[in-house]
């Protein structure tokens, strides 16, 4: 037993010192954001600052529209989470509950994309968008995202672990499928479209690829558009504002996650089981 | 057509409708623009045939590139799936206590943008003045000057996207290994079977459907989220030595215009995925156990 015991020690010690590295980057954003410039030179290595000062911060804000930007990334999260989550909801119910032809070919039709890489996509995307008129407006960032097969596929496993039976007796009643749907299905598996909307929000929140190539002036940015603006190869001079534009940018993910974290880990846990 | 049909295609509609024209459509048109040579701007497209893929294979940067991505790849598999299968095996079956709070806190950077993470990387890892300079200096040790040396850039841009995948790569693989008999595990521990035995020949294969799932995603997805380290910090460089094949189909559509290469090499790039899939299906499965 006393080998056992070892083993584990080790283990936690290996763990522990990976999650520090993990985790360091954010404390070391957070402890410089409150830095000066010139304090940050050269104590870099203190996770706090002795002088606190929230010029980074001001810096931001005065240089850019700070509030219509994280306004642009809360409207692009919460529509793309909205419509994703119905269009997902209603796709998953038909693939669960009707008997059609064709079905299984068309959810694995669906389910491929996944595998799509985007670049595939993203010329003929770019010029639809430009035709619409809608380079440079969130609606174009917004409009090809509206229905996901992660989504999809997510929504219809928790759909499978229903007793079938339940919908059956329901459907022997003549209750119409819009009641079965918002009265019976919804109800169960509400935990698992909460999970799946946290999760879209988040990536929207976070996304870089489409946005960056349809937002293009700093009025119509989102929040990691924006903070693209803080890099160079070099880094750059503006250190302690990169790092308090970062903690900004991560501020509304991570308060997300610690609210909702069982919820989160409970979906992704069962994502990969077949 | 019966009502339940109608019905059927009546949910689905509004997803297929965006699939059909934001996928489906466009893949098509990607398709279609390979065949031509065209710079996104001018009224005329010209028919060029297959010159554009025959382009692609001549070019000495297309082996670069694609000698790169597969060194993506290798890394990415190496700290996106077998890093955290040890973790998920040691953490569910050899050790008893703080499972949840690992579990919590190494899915943490999942949820922040990786826009962020290239960020901090690049000020953490600045050769001259960031903190883990600092600290090797105390060891007489000098950083490389990772973004313009061959080799380290594309480690240092793979640690980066794996700091972020890492967790749900390995919350994903943790549910796996909890899934597997916990009967088996206790008896084969009884009979005082190594630890790394037991990994290998039991939570292994029996929680593989789940691991091939994560490698699939490792592969195909990894390569996507690099799309964002390399064009904030490196665009591809030096001399294309950071440029995988998603980067650089983004380069040529996007940076010089030439969406015929571009779409060619996106067709390609597509090709190899599946192909790779296929070769899994047809080697690995065989040896997969599925559950039900």
């Amino acid at each position: 037993m006393r080998t056992r015991l070892q083993i584990g020690g080790i283990w936690h010690v290996v763990l522990i010192l990976f999650l520090v590295l993990m985790l360091y980057p954010l404390i070391y954003a957070l402890g410089n954001s409150f830095k000066s410039l010139s304090e940050s030179y050269g104590t870099t290595l203190n996770v706090l600052p002795k002088l606190f000062t929230l010029e980074n911060y001001q810096a931001f804000f005065n240089s850019l529209p700070v509030i219509r930007i994280t306004l642009n990334t809360f409207f692009l999260g919460a529509v793309t989470t909205i419509v994703k989550l119905v269009t997902s909801f209603l796709a998953a119910y038909a693939f669960v509950y009707f008997r059609v032809k064709y079905k299984p070919a068309l959810y694995f039709l669906l389910i491929s994309t996944i595998f799509v890489p985007f670049t595939v996509t993203m010329i003929p995307n770019y010029l639809f968008i430009s035709r619409l008129g809608l380079i440079d407006s969130v609606w174009g960032a917004i409009l090809p995202q509206l229905a996901d097969a992660i989504g999809i596929f997510l929504i219809t496993q928790s759909m499978r672990g229903i007793p079938y039976s339940l919908i059956e007796v329901a459907r022997l009643d003549r209750l119409p499928h819009r009641r079965i749907m918002l009265d019976i299905v919804l109800p169960l598996v509400r935990p698992a479209v909460t999970s799946t909307g946290i999760w879209f929000f988040i990536t929207t929140w976070n996304e870089y690829v489409w946005p960056v190539l349809i937002l293009k002036s700093t009025e119509q940015y989102t929040l990691p558009l924006a903070l693209q603006m803080y890099i160079s190869a070099e880094g750059g001079t503006n250190f302690t504002v990169a790092m308090a534009v970062s903690v900004v940018t991560m501020a509304i993910p991570l308060a997300l996650y610690i609210m909702f974290q069982r919820y989160i880990i409970g979906t992704f846990a069962s994502s990969g089981i077949k | 057509m019966n009502r339940e049909t109608i019905k059927f295609y009546l949910l689905l509609l509004p997803s297929l409708a965006i699939f059909l024209l934001f996928v489906f459509w466009p893949f098509a048109y990607s398709v279609y623009l390979s065949f031509f040579d065209w710079n996104m701007i001018s009224p005329e497209k010209k028919f060029v045939g297959l010159q554009n893929y025959i382009d692609i294979i001549k070019d000495p940067i297309s082996y670069k590139v694609l000698v790169n991505t597969f060194i993506y790849i290798g890394v990415l598999l190496l700290m996106n799936c077998i890093i955290p299968y040890i973790f998920a095996f040691v953490i569910d079956v050899v050790l008893k206590r703080f499972k949840n709070f690992y579990k919590t806190a190494l899915f943490l950077p999942a949820v922040i943008s990786l826009v962020v993470g290239s960020i901090l990387f690049t000020w953490l890892l600045n050769p001259v003045s960031g903190p883990v300079a600092i600290i090797l200096g105390w060891f007489d040790v000098t950083m490389p000057m990772w973004t313009k040396t061959d080799g380290w850039v594309i480690v240092i841009l793979c640690l980066i996207t794996s700091w972020k995948v890492f967790g749900y790569n390995f919350i994903v693989l943790y549910a796996a290994v909890n899934g597997v008999d916990r009967e088996l595990i206790e008896a084969a521990r009884l009979d005082r079977v190594p630890a790394r035995k037991i990994f290998m020949k039991i939570v292994l294969p029996l929680s593989s459907a789940t691991g091939i799932y994560v490698l699939i995603i490792t592969v195909v997805q990894g390569l996507q989220y690099m799309f964002t380290p390399i064009k904030i910090i490196t665009q591809g460089g030096p001399n294309y030595a950071s440029s995988n094949a998603i980067y650089h189909a983004f380069h040529e559509a996007f940076v010089l215009y030439r969406t015929g290469h571009s779409a060619a090499l996106s067709i390609l790039t597509m090709l190899i995925f599946f192909i790779l899939l296929l070769l899994e299906f047809k080697f690995v499965e065989k040896g997969v156990y599925y559950e039900n």
